[in-house]
């Protein structure tokens, strides 16, 4: 069977407004604390913005991937500005895709949830449950669309 | 060199073979700008051959992709998952210190990193489809070597105005892919 190419996994995901962060971390050496991620979040939301301004041409919309010398990192942003990052090993195939379908779990299991309120930290178990269930296991399906 | 483990100059040649690069060279430029700057930030060049819009007006310019660049090497550096021991963010980062990143990609544009021992950072930006473009940083790196620092008249922390140079580095870009 297919073994997962990344050897970790940070998913984040933050707006505009407040930095409302979820950060999930599925297995590094390189853990961090909340405050941490909090300021890393925040500098990736202002380097995501001043890309655009540097941009030699017209309609660009901020960093898509990063790339340094021990991992990858692809960044997704909706319509509405909340950006999704998720850090993964160089070369990772179906990042974008994979961040698309977190993008869908989110809106269905974060946004349509009534007691979910708004820009605060998500703690929805059925969010958690799926996301660890794509990350994991769903390769095949990936695949296949 | 250990830091160009293999890939360029040997004592003997002037000039390293420049990396396989098949462009023809015609209107359509593949790179937009080039930026060298020193450890201390101060913009030794700056080459534009392809920028439809320029945003600010030149030192801000300088300035912004600097503080960029040294956000950023802060950021990759502590976002690295695979080294356990990292610094706190904010503090700056010797050349070679933690994870660095060596190239981003947006829809419009790709920026393209490398920074040498000596802390002079090479960036070239180039439309979002380029391959990797490490080699091509290398063999510009070289350039500044042989035309720049070996050029008895050039004042070093001061921006380059060495014509040889300049006219190389442009041979050189039509050249990319």
């Amino acid at each position: 069977m297919y073994v997962w190419h990344f050897h970790c996994l940070f998913i984040c995901c933050f707006n505009m407004l407040l930095v409302n962060l979820n950060w999930k971390d599925y297995g590094s050496a390189g853990r961090m604390d909340t405050n941490d991620s909090l300021r890393l979040a925040s500098l990736w939301h202002s380097m995501h913005a001043i890309s655009q301004q540097l941009s030699p041409t017209t309609g660009c919309n901020g960093i898509d991937l990063l790339r340094a010398d021990t991992f990858d990192l692809h960044c997704f942003q909706s319509l509405t500005g909340t950006k999704f990052f998720v850090i993964c090993e160089p070369s990772a195939p179906y990042m974008e895709l994979l961040l698309k379908v977190i993008y869908e779990l989110y809106t269905d299991y974060v946004l349509k949830n009534p007691f979910y309120e708004m820009e605060m930290p998500i703690r929805c178990e059925l969010f958690d449950l799926n996301l660890s269930q794509v990350v994991q296991k769903d390769r095949v399906a990936l695949l296949a669309r | 060199m250990q830091f160009f483990s293999g890939s360029t100059s040997t004592e003997s040649s002037l000039l390293p073979a420049a990396p396989p690069g098949t462009g023809a060279g015609g209107p359509g430029n593949n790179a937009h700008m080039l930026y060298i700057f020193n450890r201390a930030g101060v913009c030794l060049l700056y080459r534009e051959w392809n920028r439809p819009l320029r945003t600010l007006d030149p030192q801000q310019d300088h300035k912004l992709m600097f503080g960029l660049l040294f956000s950023l090497r802060s950021f990759t550096a502590k976002i690295d998952p695979t080294t356990a021991e990292k610094g706190n963010l904010g503090v700056p980062l010797l050349p070679g210190q933690g994870c660095s990143f060596y190239s981003f990609k947006t829809n419009t544009y790709q920026l393209n990193f490398m920074e040498t021992p000596s802390g002079i950072k090479l960036i070239l930006i180039t439309h979002s489809r380029t391959g990797d473009q490490r080699e091509a940083l290398k063999y510009i790196y070289n350039l500044y070597v042989e035309y720049v620092v070996k050029n008895p008249l050039y004042v070093p922390s001061t921006p380059i105005q060495c014509d040889l140079f300049t006219k190389n580095l442009d041979q050189y870009v039509r050249t990319l892919i």
